[in-house]
């Protein structure tokens, strides 16, 4: 780790942070997991798909979309073809509201990705801050920051999540919030493990008698250091992330009626589809497992190119 | 005896978590958006009527004499009176008593899909570590925790209970049955589990208890595959960790084939990670439990909690949340005592 | 009543109550020389068992503590009234009183001999005052307690002076004024009659029950979820046909039919479109169908929102729905279109009224004309799930969204679970929100006095009273207090020896109420259920139902 250090201080900004990214050991052995490649495929195209139907059916700037469509219900008489099977021209079938799963399905791309995103930044951004502050100042801080993670993830999650939920009340926004809090301490902990290895490297402990400040320490020498297994328990979580939401858009504390996220289509699916209309809920879940491997694919394999030492703060 | 020492360690950290957890949980009702005492009042209830509810029931007591309150009424199994579920009736002994046995069970059986498939599948893994089936159950494995329960849970139903028709969808026993009776060894009506498939055993009845094992497969099957996946990955890496050590190399030096070798000797050492695992996914198999019994309509604590939250009726929400942390936090403290016999080394 | 009930009203209708009990009572009071009924015990084996599935547990068996459908599917299994409904028809006749007389304010009924309790005593009129007492009389020492009572107490009996036993087989009651409707609330379940003795005796009545009907309870599982009957040998009127009736409670609407369709359940209740539609293509299991006592709406909240005292844009909302498509395609086709709150099986249903038809340009000619051309936005609230009147409101509602945006007029949808909803609409705090009613005992004046009628006088010069006015009837969820409606349907109230002319003043109120459209009428629901082919004599009872005595299945 020290010789690793010392490069480090004599290439500082965007230089030496690509010279890094190009000799680091980490991102060529996850190159070389086939497994991995496989799951940021699956994730790059995922992204492309969000991307795509943001544009195009949510419509930006002058392209024109057609959100309202897959929002509202299209129903005009024929009660039979408001709920038609797959077919070249509804490739995943109709919704029983004679609305296009297939756009729907793309879209839930969308709101899964951008709020996966929201959930696992925060609480990446959370976790660090607290898990650096509590190794960092140890004793009384790191006793009173833990313990309550400790509590915090003494809850089964979706349990908690449902808890904070019933405290907030519904909606996506606020299921959000409530997976935020469910997440961070995971971080936390991880980003704690992490930074008292860091810490116990000589060079803090000089950089720190130089007169360097508590922040400055941390910013510029504690976090850039646990970044690594930060971003492998980000990955792991984010799969785990887009279930949860999803979870709870399924047993209706997420998404709006008529919003076209997964969860919500899949809770629809189970009602009503179950039994009459099995690409109700087969393609949106499809799509929401497919996702979530990616996630777990490519975060599997850069725990395995991850340092050994930092590997066992991760679970 | 160092264990000794360890266990008293490890209950000792527990009452901090358990401090914080009832905090959560008072918490639940005192910062839900809504009045408990207007809740509690009815809708259309006036501004009087409300005030006397609460002064009733302590509400405008300093916070803090409301929580000690709490805490000891708690620790007696007093979780209050459901505010719309059953109005007026005791959370515990009306609604969630009846309720507890059948999430456990789910659990239960649960939990044996996933370690008696995943055991199994690991090993094979390990032993062929790096062929086409190593390469299977890996993906295997990532995709089990990779599909949600209320995706893979339709999935089965859609087929066995639909197009297969072998299974059932829901519920938890035949309608004809109902579970009473005397036991069949002491001819007494004695208490009985709440377990289906105990209790159909208990009272004789083997009919009612395939039914009860038939309502049972597709549920645990679902609540399985995700430990299923863990415990399968877990054996998998700590077999490949135990056959490095030098004993196993020495066992093959003396001539012992392969497979065996790891088989003999790795085995039982490569169980002991596993059994951590059953506790840090234990807390995922009860989300799951809310989920499954949502998909299958089974009646259980999850349902309980789901329709609680949807109502808004808090102190059943406060209980339920409460139990489902504290199942969570024994079967922790149980897997992490187990583990420190297992393996004496943990305690340092 | 709420017949899917799985939410708890009492303590809403507590907070009405008087409003709401001096609504019903109605009127056939053609009956009084109506006589006899189902007489005498015939015997015929019992045999079999009848497996019932149903949307929730029964909370409790105690008739005075209950309120919801589920509960009362099964105590209408064990109690008997003094009158009942006939099976499947909204007609009252004989019950445990086997005659009856109207005169001025009171009502003398005679009771049947050869009645006894499932517990051995006889019946006689005290039990009767007994079963009064302890609903409504605090003083009475075995009152049921106030916070126990259910607003039916108020619904039943709100209108009753006394109760007396003249003698041991005759029931005197005596109303505060002339109330056609009070008849027909001895028919309601909460006047079924418990054992005296069994009231001075008993410990709990809510997983215990003592009555009079075809059925006696033999267990009580899970809290209420699974409920096991057995025929009453005894049984005053033709032995029950079946010796067991299981009733089970099911959750998910979905999962109900394919226990239907595929396990071993032999009737259903609550059913969805989606889930009629699959019981009509399943093998072995047969749909029955009928028209339902019920209407569904979406009230315009015209103490809100100044756009809604407007009366033009209230008749263009109606015009701008399609509700042809919902009640086709949403409802697929389980529901008519509705044109006024008295659905066409109950009496006073006027005939001459026919829904507002789907007409986009006369909707837009007529928020033009009110100024507002350039349309509006508001929330429309609405429940999670399905029930009777509005089978599934989330696509219902998401329908009006579309229909309205058509016409410049922005919809929010907003969904509450039933508890917050009632509590959020009795408050007033809707825009407009979905809404729909039972029927208690098949009188006109159950829909109208509490649906439309403020409870209170309007205030001057307009027709719209506020929620929070003392004495609101907050049912009525439009706030619209229309002076010459109100005046029709409390007049009629009180005619108890003209049906013809009651009969008129509602059809006038349905005329008022259709034209200054408060609402927007969406639907009459049928009333569904799905029942194996091996069943039968099932009929769909929509008041006073399942009568399960008459069910056989092979």
């Amino acid at each position: 780790m020290s010789t690793q250090t010392q490069q480090r201080r004599r290439r500082r900004g965007i230089r030496g942070f690509i010279h890094r990214l190009r000799h680091s050991r980490f991102l060529s052995n996850l190159a070389a997991n086939r497994l991995a490649m496989i799951g940021l495929l699956i994730i790059t195209l995922m992204v492309v798909i969000a991307l795509y139907a943001r544009i195009f059916i949510g419509g930006v700037g002058p392209i024109e979309g057609y959100y309202g469509e897959i929002m509202g219900s299209n129903l005009s008489g024929n009660a039979d073809m408001a709920k038609a099977p797959p077919s070249p021209k509804y490739p995943f079938g109709l919704d029983g509201q004679a609305r296009s799963i297939f756009p729907r399905v793309l879209f839930g791309s969308w709101l899964a990705l951008k709020w996966g995103t929201v959930t696992v930044a925060v609480s990446t951004v959370l976790g660090v801050s607290f898990g650096v502050i509590a190794a960092y100042y140890s004793d009384l801080v790191d006793n009173v920051v833990m313990r309550t993670m400790d509590v915090l993830l003494a809850f089964p999650s979706l349990l908690l999540a449902l808890a904070l939920v019933s405290i907030l009340g519904s909606g996506l926004q606020n299921a959000v919030v409530a997976l935020i809090l469910v997440y961070t301490p995971r971080f936390a902990r991880v980003v704690r493990g992490a930074a008292l290895a860091v810490l116990e490297d000589e060079y803090i402990d000089a950089t720190i008698a130089i007169g360097a400040k508590d922040f400055r320490v941390l910013a510029r020498h504690v976090v850039p250091n646990c970044l690594a297994p930060v971003t492998v328990q980000s990955t792991l979580n984010f799969g785990l992330a887009i279930i949860d939401l999803a979870a709870l858009s399924f047993l209706g504390f997420g998404a709006k009626e008529g919003a076209p996220s997964w969860g919500m289509m899949l809770s629809a699916g189970v009602e009503n589809g179950l039994h009459s209309a099995w690409w109700w809920p087969f393609f949106p879940g499809l799509a929401l497992a497919l996702t979530v491997l990616g996630f777990n694919l490519l975060g599997d394999g850069m725990r395995d190119a991850l340092d050994p030492r930092m590997r066992d703060a991760i679970d | 005896m160092a264990s000794k020492w360890f266990v008293i360690k490890r209950l000792l950290l527990l009452i901090p978590v358990l401090i914080g957890i009832s905090t959560v949980v008072f918490a639940i009702l005192h910062l839900g958006g809504n009045d408990p005492a207007a809740v509690m009042a009815g809708q259309g209830a006036s501004q009087e009527q409300i005030e006397t509810i609460r002064s009733e029931l302590g509400f405008d007591d300093p916070i803090w004499v409301q929580y000690t309150r709490f805490l000891s009424d708690v620790s007696q199994f007093d979780f209050g009176e459901s505010y719309v579920l059953k109005p007026g009736q005791p959370v515990w002994g009306s609604i969630l008593a009846d309720k507890l046995p059948v999430t456990i069970e789910l659990a239960i059986y649960g939990q044996l899909f996933g370690v008696m498939l995943g055991v199994p599948l690991g090993v094979l893994s390990a032993i062929k570590q790096n062929s086409l089936t190593d390469h299977i159950t890996r993906i295997g494995a990532l995709a089990g925790i990779s599909v949600p329960i209320f995706w893979s849970g339709p999935l089965l139903i859609i087929l066995f209970a639909n197009i297969l028709g072998v299974l059932p969808a829901s519920s938890r026993i035949d309608t004809q049955y109902f579970i009473e009776g005397p036991w069949a060894f002491f001819g007494h009506e004695l208490p009985l589990t709440g377990l289906m498939t105990i209790d159909t055993l208990l009272l004789g009845n083997i009919d009612a208890f395939v039914s009860a094992v038939e309502h049972l497969l597709l549920p645990a099957a679902v609540m399985g595959i995700y430990s299923m996946a863990l415990i399968s990955r877990m054996m998998r890496s700590s077999m490949l960790e135990v056959v490095r050590q030098d004993y196993i190399r020495t066992a093959r030096a003396k001539g012992q084939g392969q497979k065996i070798t790891m088989l003999k000797h790795g085995l039982k050492n490569a169980f002991i990670p596993v059994i951590t695992v059953i506790g840090i996914q234990f807390g995922t198999m009860l989300g799951g439990a809310v989920l499954t019994e949502t998909v299958f309509g089974i009646s259980g604590l999850g349902v309980i909690l789901v329709n609680a939250i949807q109502a808004g009726d808090y102190p059943v929400v406060q209980a339920a949340v409460l139990v489902f942390a504290m199942l969570f936090t024994l079967v922790n403290l149980t897997v992490d005592i187990t583990y420190s016999y297992l393996d004496p080394r943990i305690q340092q | 009543m709420d017949v899917d009930g799985n939410h708890s009203r009492r303590s809403f209708l507590k907070a009405t109550g008087g409003t709401i009990a001096a609504v019903s009572l109605a009127g056939c009071s053609g009956s009084t020389d109506e006589s006899g009924g189902t007489d005498g015990g015939s015997s015929g084996e019992a045999s079999g068992t009848i497996n019932y599935a149903r949307g929730a547990a029964t909370k409790s068996l105690d008739l005075h503590k209950i309120d919801d459908g589920e509960s009362v599917k099964v105590t209408n299994q064990i109690y008997d009234k003094l009158v009942q409904f006939v099976p499947g028809k909204n007609e009252i006749e004989a019950g445990l009183a086997t005659e009856w007389e109207t005169e001025g304010k009171t009502i003398t009924l005679t009771l049947r001999e050869d009645v006894t309790f499932h517990n051995g005593e006889d019946l006689t009129a005290s039990d009767f005052v007994a079963t009064y007492k302890r609903f409504t009389d605090p003083e009475y020492e075995y009152y049921i307690g106030e916070e126990d009572a259910t607003s039916y107490a108020g619904n039943t009996f709100g209108e009753v002076e006394s109760v007396e036993a003249t003698d041991e087989t005759t029931v005197t009651i005596t109303t505060k004024k002339k109330f056609a409707p009070m008849l027909r609330n001895l028919a309601v379940f909460a006047a079924g009659v418990m054992s005296e003795k069994e009231i001075e005796t008993g410990e709990q009545f809510d997983s215990t029950a003592v009555g009079t009907g075809p059925f006696t309870l033999d267990a009580w599982q899970n809290e209420g979820e699974k409920i096991r009957l057995k025929a009453n040998p005894d049984y005053w009127g033709e032995t029950p046909k079946s010796e067991f009736v299981i009733f089970l409670a099911v959750g998910e609407n979905s999962t109900r039919v394919s226990k239907l369709t595929s396990e071993d359940i032999h009737i259903i209740d609550g059913i969805d479109a989606e889930g009629a539609d699959r019981i009509d293509k399943a093998d072995g299991v047969e749909l029955v169908q009928k028209t339902g006592l019920v209407t569904g709406y979406m009230a315009m909240n015209l103490e809100k929102r100044e756009e809604f005292r407007n009366t033009k844009v209230r008749q263009a909302l109606n015009y701008a729905v399609d509700t042809k498509a919902i009640v086709d395609s949403i409802f697929r086709g389980f529901a008519s279109q509705s044109s006024q709150a008295v659905p066409p099986a109950v009496p006073g249903h006027n005939e001459d009224l026919d829904p507002y038809p789907y007409d986009q340009q006369q909707a837009t000619s007529l928020l033009e004309e009110a100024g507002f051309g350039d349309g509006f936005d508001f929330t429309l609230t609405t429940f999670t799930n399905p029930r009777p009147y509005i089978p599934s409101p989330s696509q219902a509602a998401q329908k009006v969204r579309t229909d309205l945006k058509e016409v410049g007029i922005n919809v929010t949808i907003e969904k509450k679970s039933w508890n917050d909803f009632l509590n959020y609409t009795i408050a007033g705090k809707h825009d407009a929100c979905f809404l729909g009613w039972n029927a208690d005992n098949g009188d006109p004046d159950n829909f109208l006095r509490p649906l439309l009628h403020p409870g209170i006088e309007s205030p001057d010069g307009q027709d719209w009273a506020s929620f929070s006015a003392e004495g609101y009837n907050v049912y009525n969820a439009s706030g619209w207090a229309n002076q010459e409606f109100m005046q029709k349907v409390e007049e009629a109230q009180t005619i108890i020896d003209d049906d013809d002319a009651r009969m008129k003043l509602y059809n006038e109120a349905n005329q008022i109420s259709h034209d200054e459209a408060p609402w927007v009428f969406l639907d009459h629901a049928d009333e569904l259920r799905g029942v194996k082919d091996a069943v039968s004599g099932f009929k769909i009872a929509p008041v006073g139902g399942p009568f399960l005595d008459l069910v056989s299945v092979e």
